[in-house]
């Protein structure tokens, strides 16, 4: 039998999953409470889009906030860590074992001390990204080449110079994949947060629908939320070609 | 310096303590307000006195048990789909990633269709938790194929090793680090899932009544909770740790 490429497979694979998701509720093998049919849930959140716009500009606000301290603190402490031998021994086993902790026994503290608006989800987000994009930082920082500094240094840059052609374009894939991981636990993190207590947001949607019962538009939001994350996802992508595409263009071996 | 003549462990337990110590002194001498941050020792005592209550206790075994269960299903079963698929290269082609992306999505937010599908009893909450654990499980598998080393199994079949052999001398010692780094993020995954889906909606378990302190605004009960969580959290993965470095040792 002749197989057909493994792309082809795949697609037929997640189109026969579409069928699936549309078909065995209209027929009636899964009851539509547990499974919407997609045209119907594509349908809820067409309708009631406004609505969901609404929310969804809440969640983004309290998502950015949340990237700006989970990332950037996260990357600094991440680099900084990394990049000093004494500390990296003595600070990553802890940051480690911490790592272990399920965050989410934190909200409940958090929604007592910040009340239940967008302060506790922010610092809810932020605290969940954190860890993970500390670790992604400075396991990368650790992989950058220290000779590429050297031979600037030798060749005379000014320190300016080392940081805007050297440092800088060496540690963004780290900064990149770092934002990659942070990235997606930050949204996870505020959702989750808003699902939980909350007045607005997508997460407050889709509790809000489920208590009604109301399945479509809880799958509408549902489907809201995962294209937040795949886009995010594709945005980091893009930026990690762009601009670390100078490690694969210029080998070593091309310079005299 | 001075500071790099004293051993590791001698820092980092000042530092713990040093931690204590500020949170302690913080809260006793009124310069954060003790209501929202109970002093570390009145913590530590309402974490031991709620452990000698039989309501806790209860609580605590239903997410123990929960968190076991799900546990068993998800990690033998995520190992052996990851290792089922990697072993084929045309199924690991398809297969991969599609399960990649399945892992990538955010797992919480399918939590609603769980509580319509299940209610929200025990197998609920099993259920999540192997929904939340199995793709790490198995995307690790996939890694711990790769783990084996071509010429190892060369040489072993070269040499005429059976086919339990090889199982026994080349796969195992190269996968079974791998495997226990998976077990290991597995279990916090799925620890997760089953505190959050506990949190969410829930009649018993440690999650169900954090969700209640904090509501009521018992701050040292929420605290001795979340001391009670991470203590367990962190001893499991210790111990998982502690194998992983000692059966990487050949290396």
């Amino acid at each position: 039998m002749v197989c057909p490429t493994a792309k082809t497979t795949r697609r037929i694979i997640v189109l026969i999953l579409l069928a699936c998701w549309e078909l065995l509720p209209r027929l009636g093998v899964i009851p539509s409470l547990f499974l919407p049919p997609l045209t119907l849930t594509a349908a809820a959140l067409f309708s009631e889009f406004s609505v969901y716009w609404q929310h969804l500009l809440v969640t983004l606000q309290e998502v950015g906030a949340a990237l700006f301290f989970a990332c950037g603190g996260g990357i600094l402490c991440g680099m900084l860590l990394g990049s000093s031998t004494r500390l990296r021994r003595l600070l990553l086993p802890v940051v480690s074992s911490a790592y272990a902790i399920p965050l989410v026994v934190l909200y409940p503290l958090f929604t007592a001390w910040f009340g239940i608006g967008m302060q506790s989800k922010v610092v809810f987000a932020s605290v969940y990204g954190f860890l993970p994009t500390l670790l992604g930082a400075a396991a990368g920082i650790q992989t950058i080449d220290r000779s590429l500094m050297m031979t600037a240094r030798s060749m005379g840059a000014s320190p300016v110079q080392q940081i805007r052609y050297v440092l800088l374009p060496a540690t963004m894939p780290t900064v990149l994949s770092s934002l990659r991981i942070g990235g997606a636990l930050v949204i996870v993190g505020v959702v989750v947060s808003e699902m939980l207590t909350s007045t607005a947001g997508i997460g407050f949607l889709i509790s809000r629908y489920r208590t009604m019962l109301d399945s479509p538009r809880v799958f509408a939001a549902i489907l809201l939320v995962l294209m937040l994350a795949i886009l995010f996802d594709l945005l980091v992508q893009f930026a990690e070609r762009r601009f670390t595409g100078w490690k694969k263009n210029v080998p070593a071996k091309t310079f005299p | 310096m001075a500071l790099f003549a004293i051993p590791d462990w001698v820092v980092r337990s000042a530092l713990v303590v040093g931690f204590l110590a500020v949170w302690e002194l913080g809260s006793r001498t009124g310069m954060v307000d003790p209501r929202l941050l109970p002093a570390a020792s009145t913590v530590i005592g309402t974490a031991l006195s709620l452990l000698e209550t039989a309501a806790f206790r209860a609580h605590l075994w239903t997410t123990i048990a929960q968190t076991m269960a799900a546990f068993i299903i998800a990690v033998p079963v995520g190992a052996i789909l990851g290792l089922l698929i990697a072993e084929r290269p045309y199924a690991s082609e398809v297969l991969k990633p599609l399960v990649f992306f399945v892992f990538s999505i955010p797992k919480s937010i399918f939590l609603p269709m769980f509580i319509l599908a299940f209610g929200i009893g025990f197998g609920q909450k099993v259920a999540f938790g192997v929904f939340s654990a199995i793709f790490i499980m198995m995307m690790t598998a996939f890694a711990a194929v790769e783990s084996v080393k071509r010429e190892h199994l060369m040489v072993a079949r070269a040499m005429g090793a059976s086919f339990i052999q090889t199982l026994r001398s080349v796969y195992a010692p190269s996968m079974a680090p791998v495997l226990l780094e998976a077990v290991r993020l597995a279990m916090i995954f799925n620890f997760t899932g089953i505190l959050l889906a506990e949190m969410y909606a829930s009649r018993s378990g440690v999650g169900n009544q954090m969700g209640l302190w904090g509501q009521n605004f018992m701050i040292d009960r929420l605290l001795a909770g979340i001391l009670i969580v991470s203590v367990l959290a962190i001893l499991f993965n210790e111990v998982v740790r502690a194998l992983e470095t000692r059966l990487e040792h050949w290396r």
